[in-house]
């Protein structure tokens, strides 16, 4: 009986981020490609207008695999914007299970929640004390190489990213 | 000294003509003169002295050195760590340190002391003042899920930095309405004018820059993470995220005043990239080493 019970527990904690996985839906932010594979030249399988609403399934680098009325597949991440819209979709999806937050952190304490307005900033008096707490933290470039390195990160030769391929704006 | 009689330039030079502001030499050398003597002084063409010919340093705002630029950085986040201090977090310090340091290896302006901080407030926001000074709040780290989001989060802050956008905005329009507060008055410490010159407490934070501006340091904040060994999307990610609040929820009421929609931003992102990166294959997440805040 009380393995039973484990089992259950066990089966609903397992499946907990399939549900909220499945719950993760988005919409087009414009009219693009579904693609087979999470590649530029992948065969094409579709294609959404701009405002569809979609699930999306999975991430992998600048991709999203998801599922629109009419087909799936795997479309650009930058097409697609997550939540349903407007509402402010607090669930946990798909991308948070990816990287292991699902169910943490979300938790925000609701008392002495501290804003920042306007007002705030313009009342705010200077705080010495803070500001030489904040440099006791500063790290040299040196050290910030370091961590890099310790964290098998390689700088990459790349260039700032022009205004916009498809000009339009000054 | 040095710096104390560059600020007295940089505040006072606004109190002229434009003609003259553009270059600080003897002429306003005599207006300071004439105004901490007590005179009153719009008019620029005062009898020189010859003890201030002792401290003569040629000193124009509009291009400020770094101990300058950062002497203004420090008032500034001096004032916002005024309305919310830091988390009492030493480790979560540091790993943003350690990641912001590595980021701003990559841009422009590697040789600034630059520092970076969580402070203790649920909003979600992120700041950058000159000199190398970049705060986010508690609030806009609890949605990141890895370091490429904090690193292309910080990469936004520090493109904001290394293009001067603040340091512009005061040189536009705060400098300028200086003049008429600091005649008559006796002027006080360095730092308070430069209280002066950026205005009410951290206000300038509150200012919005230029729309242009914004997707500028979107696209240098892309790219500053892809050269860091990232993943370069980090920065979209969390646009995406944040996308998602409601618009009238008071947590972005300032973000969403002080910068175009996260949708705007994306679309904008997504016209620059178009497929530049997809030749970069093995950008790191690094979600294992994210800092997990304690509460
Ligand atoms: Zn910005």
């Amino acid at each position: 009986m009380k393995m039973h019970k484990f089992l259950l527990m066990a089966l609903i904690v397992l499946f907990l981020p399939l549900m909220s996985l499945a719950a993760e839906t988005g919409s087009a932010i414009k009219a693009d490609v579904i693609r087979a594979e999470p590649y530029a030249d992948a065969k094409k399988t579709g294609d959404f207008k701009r405002g569809e609403k979609l699930q999306i399934l999975d991430k992998k680098g600048a991709w999203l695999k998801v599922k629109t009325a009419k087909t799936g597949g795997w479309v650009r991440l930058l097409s697609v914007k997550r939540g349903a819209g407007g509402s402010g979709n607090q669930l946990a999806g798909v991308l948070d299970v990816a990287s292991g937050r699902a169910g943490t952190g979300k938790v925000v304490a609701t008392t002495g929640i501290r804003g920042l307005n306007e007002e705030e900033l313009k009342n705010a008096k200077y705080n010495e004390a803070e500001v030489k707490k904040l440099e006791s933290y500063t790290q040299t470039s040196q050290q910030g190489n370091q961590f890099a390195k310790s964290g098998g990160l390689k700088a990459v030769k790349f260039n700032y990213l022009p205004e916009s391929q498809q000009g339009g704006e000054k | 000294m040095k710096v104390i009689y560059f600020i007295l330039i940089v505040s006072l030079s606004f109190l002229m003509p434009q003609a003259y502001a553009l270059d600080l030499g003897d002429t306003l050398k005599d207006v300071i003169k004439s105004n901490v003597s007590g005179k009153t002084g719009n008019d620029s063409k005062e009898v020189s002295s010859p003890d201030a010919a002792k401290n003569e340093k040629r000193i124009n705002f509009r291009n400020p050195s770094m101990d300058e630029e950062i002497q203004i950085g420090r008032e500034i986040t001096g004032n916002l760590l005024g309305a919310a201090p830091l988390v009492n977090d030493a480790a979560l310090q540091k790993y943003v340190n350690q990641v912001g340091r590595w980021v701003a290896n990559q841009s422009e302006r590697g040789n600034l002391p630059w520092h970076f901080g969580v402070i203790e407030s649920e909003d979600i926001n992120a700041f950058a003042a000159p000199g190398g000074y970049v705060v986010i709040t508690k609030g806009l780290y609890r949605k990141l899920e890895n370091e490429a989001q904090l690193a292309g989060v910080l990469a936004h802050e520090i493109a904001h930095v290394t293009k001067s956008h603040h340091l512009k905005i005061l040189q536009k329009s705060q400098l300028l309405d200086l003049g008429a507060d600091l005649l008559g008055k006796q002027l006080g410490k360095n730092n308070q004018i430069i209280q002066k010159v950026i205005g009410s407490g951290a206000e300038i934070c509150a200012r919005s820059l230029d729309k242009n501006a914004e997707f500028e340091a979107d696209r240098m904040g892309v790219t500053l993470t892809a050269r860091a060994g990232y993943e370069p999307y980090g920065l979209p990610e969390v646009l995406q995220t944040i996308g998602q609040t409601n618009k009238n929820d008071n947590s972005v009421a300032l973000l969403f005043k002080t910068h175009p929609h996260p949708d705007d931003r994306l679309l904008k992102l997504d016209e620059a990239i178009g497929n530049r990166l997809d030749a970069i294959k093995d950008g790191k997440t690094l979600s294992n080493r994210f800092y997990k805040l304690k509460n």
